[in-house]
């Protein structure tokens, strides 16, 4: 068995050896913390339920059975995970006018002006991102930062994937008139 | 895909850029090795007094079991263990009452049949029970 294969160290964590999950959490963190904090928005927060997520995961890892990969299967917690901690928190709905117009100048503040553009974009799409519901930002976090087929993300969330086509598409839409009317609020703040 | 959709579609690719993902902070992954480590062993101490003792638990029983049995049969008999537990158990005069089934005339089920589905049932909780006890620790 390749020793870089996720199933050779689950085998290990099986067998008891507790630093061979290490590797697995090394390997899967940035995009299990990167779902968690496109749908919940902050941080800390995705840190708790990242952590949580892995937590959950060693704990099953017996009745992990390999139908899907590991990190689909450790998607689906961390996304069940962030979805039910933002349910329980109440929601903070932004208006167009809250993204700063000046946030070019003041990310203007990055390295290279190449790197500012990036974290605009970011902070845009993060923006933008907050505006619409937890799942559509799931969606959006699982089909276009992991680069997921519908297929894979249907097993993640439950949804069906007629189902997911049209949330994507609904979610893309309401994205898409948010970024507009930010860049033209930001074209008129610099004119 | 209509003309719109391809807009919103190349915006966001444009504007989401795969490689830029957030990363995990620095010492992410020592940070939930320790809390699996202590969550692990708080897990094992919390466990119940049944649980971590079952052994000595289940050996109590059996020595217990034993002694009664002792009581109920006096030494010294000549018969066997089955016909005297027996003895004792008529001794008890402990009856089961007729089911009437009058309802139930067409199906003429034997007399057993209510005391065995009985019985079903009471193993069948007391297999949770049992699987309740065993698995506790192992799936939280």
């Amino acid at each position: 068995m390749d020793p870089k294969d996720d199933i050779f160290y689950i085998l290990q964590v099986l067998e008891g050896k507790i630093n061979a999950f290490s590797y697995l959490v090394d390997k899967h963190k940035d995009k299990a913390f990167n779902l968690a904090f496109r749908i919940c928005g902050n941080r800390e927060e995705a840190e708790e339920i990242a952590q949580d997520a892995f937590l959950k995961a060693y704990r099953s890892l017996k009745d992990f059975r390999r139908k899907s990969s590991f990190a689909t299967w450790l998607y689906r917690i961390v996304y069940n995970t962030a979805i039910s901690l933002v349910r329980t928190r109440k929601n903070i709905i932004l208006s167009v006018d809250e993204f700063p117009a000046d946030a070019v100048d003041f990310l203007n503040f990055s390295s290279s002006e190449e790197e500012a553009a990036d974290d605009y974009r970011n902070s845009l799409i993060n923006f933008a991102l907050q505006k619409i519901s937890e799942e559509e930002r799931g969606l959006i976090t699982l089909f276009y930062y992991n680069e997921l087929d519908t297929e894979e993300i249907s097993k993640i969330t439950g949804i069906s994937r007629s189902n997911i086509k049209v949330r994507l598409f609904r979610a893309r839409q309401k994205m898409g008139e948010i970024i507009r009317k930010v860049e033209m609020k930001t074209v008129f703040y610099h004119e | 895909m209509n003309k719109h959709e391809i807009n919103d579609e190349d915006l966001l690719r444009k504007f989401l850029n795969p490689e830029k993902i957030e990363k995990a902070p620095e010492g992410f992954t020592s940070k939930t090795i320790t809390r699996i480590q202590i969550e692990t062993q708080s897990a094992k101490f919390n466990q119940s007094f049944l649980v971590k003792n079952r052994v000595p638990v289940i050996s109590a029983a059996i020595t217990a079991g034993l002694i009664i049995a002792a009581i109920i049969i006096p030494a010294g008999e000549t018969e066997s263990v089955g016909s005297t537990v027996w003895k004792y158990l008529q001794g008890l005069e402990f009856t089961l009452p007729v089911i009437n089934n009058t309802y139930f005339r067409e199906f003429i089920l034997p007399g057993w049949v209510p005391y065995a589905m009985v019985g079903i049932l009471l193993l069948g909780f007391f297999d949770r029970a049992l699987f309740g006890l065993f698995h506790k620790g192992k799936n939280p």
